[in-house]
């Protein structure tokens, strides 16, 4: 069966690269535009890897990492962030957060594979 | 990647997202310390620039970084709101919607407006820098070691293929995964299997010796270590970058195996292989460090320190050495290698010279507007055609031909409707155009304003939307011209020192109604009249309502001269909003109150052509309503007949409306149906009940003009040709119900 991947991004551009990369990849995907959006989303879904963006309206990528890492049925689940260059503290704080992957905007679409099959297997 | 859908995505978003920034600009200035705009707005410029990232418009990506880096100061207080601060971010706001604009076109933008866009952008990149600290002199982030695989990892991709044809490299890789590894939602097993993408994996000795006694091991921790061999053609970093998200917590050792001939201290490849394979390598990038980078030769993290190096040393001697020197010096290349690569370097420019003004390829296409109309007009050909064989197919009785048929209308049907959207656009876009005026306009006059919008996705006509810009122009003009008054005034009668204009549009029983309404000084009904007077329009004792006595306003030469915003304001040009307006099939009404705020509303067809009606016969012709326009339809019984027309008004719904016999209004003779039949419409909120002598059904028509010469025909709108080529008339019913209220 297919695996599920959410993409959390507020930018549609972002969140139609990812799906189209992830669609070909043969992956299943599920899209919400902030955190908030993510958590009322989650609910009971069987997600196996998260594609965070950082800045976000309602509930940032930062908040919406640590809250994740509290819900006992995803907190094991493996996130990426993604951020820009100039992120860098951002990636930081996702790290500590328990972000411990990213992909640096603007990416690949093979990035973006690489990194999620560093992850999980397909 | 087929980019066709996320340009698309992309275009939507760049509108949307700068439609989002220019109304939350127009309004920062009133509340300056509001944390959330600004938040929003350099969350705007975030999204710009990643999107434009993601879709390869670098100019857009470069220019809105440095918008994000001064409003990134904003969000920090390093900075404050400006009046020009404004005037600047709303500049730029235009420049990014320009240079997608220029990106876009399906022609490529001649050379002038590129130029033009370069000039503007680098006098705003200018104005935007005077924001920023002095002491950061790179702010594009852009430059330098700039990398599009971001994570690093998939160099492997180049690099593996080229080295593939080389001689497979043994590796051995000591792992020892960090506590958290599970916790972080790592799995080792994940790292293996993409590991083995790289190469064989010729041995893995797993290693326990970290493991502790059951009772101590915590469930959630990781205890595992592997020692692995490797055999791979991929380099050194494209190995280490398989563990790059694990790297901060596990100890990671990729050395170059013993069963190779390398030396452990130097890169794991002989000189002469590094040369052949940079210069195999694509031509897609000029820098001298990535391309030793892209070799294999070095690690991101040498480069890194070989330029801190340059940097130190610039320090010193007051100009940078050579970077490649540094390396050689440094001996962290030889000097071979270094100048395969500079070749490469040399050649990587002269291609990118080539290569610069290349075209994304967009996926809409713009159409002529004429052949579009030409489509429309054929379609409505069709489907009076397909009418006609409809009714044949049902007269002929032969099933399998009605079952082909229906199946053709539906298919009509779709066309139909396709192409009429391909026609609609929301007005939002019109709408927002006001903002700018209204704030430019606003300022120049002493008055603050804030334009609300409401309804922009309404759709309508394209052609209408264009002929309704300038009655609009000429309706917001006018209320912030002479309806709204100065802060000032205000102030004085206790009105709030901002003034509101609403720009409203929703659909109304199949119109369209536009709202433009201001809350400022309102008509004044005693000048009206006296200035309709002293014009001769009026006579001095003429008993006129609240809604006559406004539309004088809208008679040619009702007021002309500057003396009429000394009057309560209006009339400049009403005359043309309300002929452009009825030019549409349309109509203008105003409200207004005075000191409170006057309101225009202008109501207009949902399109020009083909629209659904309903059939009615009358005498021995046949009519069409507009279908939209009908609210609902009664068969009347003999006593209520004579009731309706005893009284001549119907009750529906427990409020008298006017009755309307068509059959006297046309004067055709009845052929004892007799005005059986009831039709009420609405239209611009007035209700009218229509007696007709049968009713028919709904039909799809074509409307066609009358011609000149039948262009006063009152009652009637046009004609329409039916499947069997007869002709029956459109019924005009804002005009039915206009004479009916003039004859009253």
């Amino acid at each position: 069966m297919a695996k599920t991947i959410m993409v959390i991004d507020d930018s549609a551009t972002i969140r139609e690269v990812v799906k189209t990369t992830l669609h070909k990849s043969g992956y299943d995907v599920i899209e919400a535009q902030d955190g908030k959006d993510a958590i009322n989303k989650l609910k009971g879904q069987k997600v196996h890897l998260m594609i965070c963006d950082v800045n976000m309206p309602n509930m940032d990528g930062i908040t919406f990492v640590k809250a994740v890492k509290q819900m006992p049925n995803y907190k094991f689940t493996p996130i990426i962030m993604l951020t820009t260059e100039s992120q860098e503290t951002k990636k930081q704080e996702g790290k500590e957060a328990g972000a411990k992957a990213w992909v640096v905007k603007p990416f690949k679409p093979e990035t973006m594979i690489a990194a999620i099959e560093k992850l999980i297997l397909p | 990647m087929d980019l066709t859908s996320v340009k698309q995505t992309f275009l939507a978003e760049v509108v949307e997202v700068l439609q989002d920034m220019e109304n939350i600009l127009l309004t920062i200035e009133s509340f300056p310390e509001d944390k959330d705009k600004i938040n929003a707005l350099f969350r705007s410029a975030h999204t710009l620039k990643g999107s434009a990232g993601m879709v390869g418009l670098e100019d857009v990506e470069r220019f809105t970084h440095k918008m994000e880096s001064v409003l990134d100061r904003l969000r920090k207080d390093e900075i404050h709101v400006s009046h020009d601060m404004v005037d600047l971010l709303l500049k730029c706001k235009d420049h990014v919607k320009e240079l997608v604009e220029c990106s876009n076109g399906d022609n490529l933008p001649d050379e002038a407006r590129i130029d033009e866009a370069r000039f503007v952008g680098y006098e705003l990149s200018l104005g935007l820098a005077k924001y920023m600290p002095h002491d950061t002199s790179d702010e594009t982030g852009t430059s330098g070691l700039r990398s599009y695989e971001g994570s690093g990892g998939t160099g492997a991709s180049a690099v593996g293929a080229i080295l593939a044809s080389g001689a497979p490299a043994a590796w051995h890789i000591s792992l020892r995964f960090g506590k958290n590894l599970l916790r972080d939602g790592m799995d080792p097993i994940s790292t293996i299997n993409y590991l083995s993408k790289l190469g064989e994996i010729v041995n893995l000795t797993a290693i326990d010796e970290a493991l502790p006694k059951a009772e101590e091991m915590e469930p959630e921790d990781c205890y595992l270590g592997f020692e692995i061999d490797l055999d791979s053609s991929c380099d050194k970093a494209t190995i280490e970058d398989v563990f790059e998200f694990i790297m901060d917590d596990s100890k990671i050792l990729v050395t170059p195996s013993k069963s190779s001939k390398l030396t452990p201290a130097h890169p794991p490849a002989p000189v002469d292989a590094y040369v052949r394979m940079i210069e195999g390598l694509p031509e897609d990038s000029w820098m001298l460090g990535e391309i030793l980078i892209r070799g294999g030769v070095l690690t991101r993290q040498e480069v890194e320190e070989a330029m801190k190096k340059q940097e130190s040393e610039a320090g010193i001697s007051g100009e940078k050495p050579l970077i490649g020197e540094v390396m050689v010096k440094e001996g962290i290349i030889k000097r071979e290698v270094l100048n395969a690569a500079l070749d490469k370097q040399q050649q990587a420019r002269q291609r990118a010279f080539g290569q610069s003004r290349q075209q994304p390829v967009s996926s809409t296409i713009r159409v002529d507007a004429e052949k579009l109309d030409l489509l429309i007009n054929l379609v409505g050909e069709l489907v009076v055609a397909n009418g006609g064989i409809k009714q044949w197919a049902e007269n002929s009785g032969a099933t399998r031909l009605m079952k082909t048929v229906s199946f053709m209308t539906k298919l009509v049907n779709d066309v139909r409707d396709m192409s009429m959207k391909m026609r609609m656009v929301p007005i939002e876009a019109s709408f927002t155009r006001f903002q700018r005026m209204v704030r430019e306009l606003g300022t120049e006059l002493g008055k603050e304003i804030d334009l609300v919008i409401s309804g922009g996705e309404t759709e309508l006509d394209r052609t209408i939307i264009e002929k309704v810009a300038d009655p609009l122009t000429h309706l917001v003009r006018n209320s912030v011209d002479h309806g709204i008054e100065t802060s000032r005034e205000r102030l004085a009668i206790n009105k709030p020192s901002r003034a509101t204009l609403k720009l409203n549009a929703f659909y109304d029983a199949g119109t369209i109604v536009i709202e433009v309404s201001d809350d400022g000084r309102g008509l004044n009904k005693d000048r009206i009249r006296q200035k309709a007077t002293e014009k001769g329009l009026i006579k001095p004792d003429a008993v006129l309502n609240e809604r006559d006595l406004y539309n004088l306003l809208f008679e040619p030469g009702f007021s002309t001269a500057s003396e009429v915003t000394k009057l309560s304001g209006r009339g400049v040009g009403m005359d043309v909003v309300k002929r452009n307006i009825e030019a549409l099939r349309g109509e203008v009404d105003i409200e207004s109150e005075e000191g409170v705020g006057t309101t225009v509303r202008i109501h207009l067809p949902l399109t020009l052509s083909i629209i659904d009606g309903f059939m009615v016969d009358i005498g021995k012709s046949l009519y069409v309503i507009p279908l939209d326009m009908v609210v609902k339809c009664f068969s009347l019984s003999r006593n209520d007949y004579l009731k309706v027309t005893s009284q001549n008004y119907f009750a529906f719904q427990g409020k008298p409306i006017p009755y309307i016999c068509l059959n006297e209004l046309f004067h055709e003779t009845s052929r004892g149906g007799n005005c059986a039949h009831l039709v009420i419409v609405q239209y611009a909120g007035q209700k009218v009940a229509l007696a007709v002598d049968n009713l028919l059904g709904d039909i799809q028509v074509v409307i066609k003009s009358l011609g000149k010469m039948y262009k006063d025909l009152d009652g009637v709108s046009g004609a329409t040709i039916l499947g069997d080529g007869a002709v029956a008339l459109v019924i005009d019913v804002p005009g039915i119900i206009k004479t009916f209220q003039t004859a009253k």
